[in-house]
């Protein structure tokens, strides 16, 4: 297993990607690439060709398990693990969002200064 | 990952991701206000219709963001209050019908006050905090920030004297005669708090006066009215009033309910002991609660916990129930074991979920329960409410039912504590002993009821005028002790002179007949009377009382003076 290295990010925040895009590119030395939403995110994804994929939830226009959804339909990314960043915290909507085919859910608020090693632990999970 | 081989961050690197994290967290937060605005127009616009859904869904969006985004950026007290009213509007959502507008409006708009509250408070780093807190001698008194009111009260007689007591009482005051004139005021002016007189409006004519001005002022209100029938206090609640007062006002028990408000707004944060032997686990606990706003230790060591005690002074201690060596609720009966830790909060944390060991434990000791894993927002809302209720219990058995100011013996106990205290660090601390001058002749012309409302103007006084860390208590029927640590004599006697003066200044009424009041004070400083313990300083103290009173009273008085 080659290191992971390139990560998408589908984030319509502003606030949140510069945050997160700091604790990954300057911690977790990842390249990042930020989409503000699922629509770019499915432009995107095929030529970036990331090695991880996390995407927010709540997104206006297409939400997270929507672009999920599209993006699972990729041959190109079948093997790409995904997961989910968001500020639910019920047991019951975290099962659901899992049982969509993410390797993880990923709680919001998120540490800046844990955020990449977490990333890293999802990516080691087999 | 650019962090060294042990998967720690360079002291270098993590020195500029600290720097990057507070430039974005500053830009955050400059934003804030921004995505406030948004919110109360959607808040604004809902009015009972269809396309309410769609506002409500909006406002939880914006409120889930707020969650998330806060706590990332260390705001955590507003991601808990956001993540609370999220909840709160997804379930009106569910619900088959839409809910009341008024009360949805109400509700959102208190949601709106807290998160500003929460969004400008928790932006103070450690460092600001340091430089800011309040110098030694800077009472109150000597140009502290003074609270600022506004009042909206027609009568200009009323109004006059409204603004001249509650400026005796400390507070910057700015009357209007009619409410419309807010809407003026407000382009760039905030009040701490609002007052207005309705008069004898009834029922919704309230809202329609009032109720835009308000979205915009986010402030605590307190609303004086004619009539006390149930339809006014119903709408002056859904404005989400904090008080309803009934005419005439009481200038007393109106500075009585602001003190309450504010005192709600300034609380101390909740300390809290948490006993597991499990470290990892112990630390998250610790980072979730000191997130919002608490002051945590961890013991890892329970034969430790009669001294951690002690020492640390926990106002609610959690306890891990399984433990080598020592069970929680060995531990629960050895602090209980203690008679000054009878009313101690202990709550079990335990992923034991078999009910009946859960009820032995509970025996054994502890108040509660609370069975891991638990969601972070879960514990911080069950330490807080315990702590707040555990305060108020604590509240009512020490301090006066009258005026709130501790009772005889702890002030005593009070004394006591900081003169050792300041022995220790070398520092100075005031005793004054307060009388009320011929107050048996208040109570046999007036009656008890105007004598009562006589000392409890004395006792806001002193509270108003004195610093947090200062003490007072309630000696006697009209006698007062104030414990003003790292205080020398000459600014204490200041003070109490300058107390002394505007207890003088308010005037008390009875059937119409208007009256003044006088006090008399006995100053004792640690410094001046060498090698003073606690009893002596209140016996010099008591002595230059008794000397103020023979010069003829309404004078303060230094001991051996």
């Amino acid at each position: 297993m080659s290191a992971l290295q390139k990560i998408l990010y589908v984030e319509d925040e502003p606030d949140i990607q510069a945050i997160a895009r700091m604790a990954l590119e300057r911690i977790g030395g990842f390249t990042v690439k930020v989409c503000s939403s699922g629509e770019e995110a499915l432009q995107t994804a095929v030529d970036f060709a990331p090695d991880m994929i996390l995407l927010d939830v709540m997104m206006p226009g297409m939400d997270g398990p929507t672009t999920l959804k599209a993006l699972q339909g990729f041959p190109a990314l079948v093997d790409v693990p995904m997961a989910f960043m968001t500020a639910k915290v019920q047991p019951s909507e975290i099962a659901h969002l899992k049982s969509l085919g993410v390797r993880d859910v990923i709680a919001k608020p998120f540490n800046p200064l844990t955020l990449a090693a977490q990333i890293t632990a999802i990516w080691e999970q087999k | 990952m650019t962090a060294d081989a042990h998967g720690e961050l360079t002291s270098e690197l993590a020195n500029d991701i600290a720097v990057e994290i507070d430039r974005l967290r500053t830009h955050y937060v400059g934003r804030l206000p921004e995505e406030f605005i948004a919110l109360e127009v959607q808040i604004a616009a809902l009015d009972g219709r269809e396309k309410d859904r769609k506002l409500l869904e909006n406002i939880h969006h914006c409120l889930h963001k707020l969650t998330g985004s806060g706590g990332t950026f260390g705001l955590a007290a507003m991601s808990t209050e956001a993540r609370e009213a999220e909840n709160l509007v997804k379930s009106w959502l569910e619900a088959p019908h839409l809910i009341a507008v008024d009360a949805a409006r109400a509700a959102l708009l208190g949601v709106l006050s807290r998160l500003r509250e929460a969004g400008t408070h928790n932006t103070v780093t450690p460092s600001a905090v340091n430089t800011t807190s309040s110098a030694p001698f800077s009472h109150q008194a000597t140009g502290e920030q003074r609270l600022n009111l506004w009042l909206v009260e027609p009568d200009a007689q009323v109004g006059e004297e409204l603004v001249r007591a509650l400026t005796q009482f400390g507070y910057q005051v700015r009357r209007f005669a009619q409410p419309y004139e807010l809407a003026a005021a407000i382009v760039g002016a905030r009040p701490d708090a609002l007052i207005i007189d309705i008069g004898d409006a009834a029922g919704m004519a309230i809202s329609d006066t009032v109720s835009h001005t308000l979205i915009t002022l986010n402030c605590p209100l307190l609303l004086v009215s004619e009539h006390g029938d149930f339809e006014s206090r119903a709408s002056a609640a859904r404005l989400g009033a904090s008080g309803f007062l009934v005419k005439p006002i009481d200038a007393a028990r109106l500075v009585d309910h602001l003190e309450r408000i504010f005192d709600a707004q300034q609380a101390l944060p909740c300390r809290v002991l948490i006993v597991d032997d499990d470290a990892p686990l112990a630390e998250h606990f610790r980072l979730v609660l000191c997130a919002a706003g608490m002051e945590v230790d961890v013991l890892s060591e329970p034969a430790r916990i009669i001294e951690r005690v002690a020492t640390f002074r926990p106002e609610l201690v959690l306890l891990d129930v399984n433990m080598p060596g020592h069970s929680g609720p060995e531990l629960a009966t050895v602090i209980r074991h203690h008679d000054e830790w009878l009313s101690l909060p202990i709550v079990y944390l335990s992923a034991e979920t078999d009910l009946s060991k859960q009820i032995k434990a509970l025996n054994r000791g502890a108040d509660d329960f609370i069975t891991k894993p638990v969601s972070d927002p879960q514990l911080v809302a069950a330490v807080r409410v315990r702590v707040a209720r555990s305060r108020q219990l604590g509240e009512l058995m020490s301090k006066d039912s009258l005026t709130g100011l501790l009772k005889h013996s702890r002030i005593k106990e009070k004394i006591v504590v900081e003169v050792g205290r300041a022995r220790r660090n070398g520092t100075p601390v005031s005793v004054a002993m307060i009388d009320i001058d011929h107050f048996k002749s208040v109570n046999d012309t007036y009656g008890h009821a105007v004598g009562d409302s006589v000392i409890k103007a004395i006792a806001h006084l002193l509270r108003q005028r004195l610093r947090k860390s200062d003490t007072v208590g309630r000696y006697g029927g009209e006698e007062f002790v104030a414990v003003l640590p790292e205080c020398d004599e000459a600014t204490a006697k200041q003070i109490l002179d300058d107390i002394r003066e505007r207890f003088g200044a308010l005037r008390f009424r009875h059937d119409g007949i208007e009256f003044a009041s006088t006090l008399s004070a006995g100053v004792a400083c640690s410094t001046t009377l060498s090698a003073a313990d606690g009893n002596e300083l209140l016996i010099a103290a008591d002595a230059a009382l008794y000397t103020a009173k023979h010069a003829g009273r309404n004078q303060v008085r230094l001991a051996g003076e």
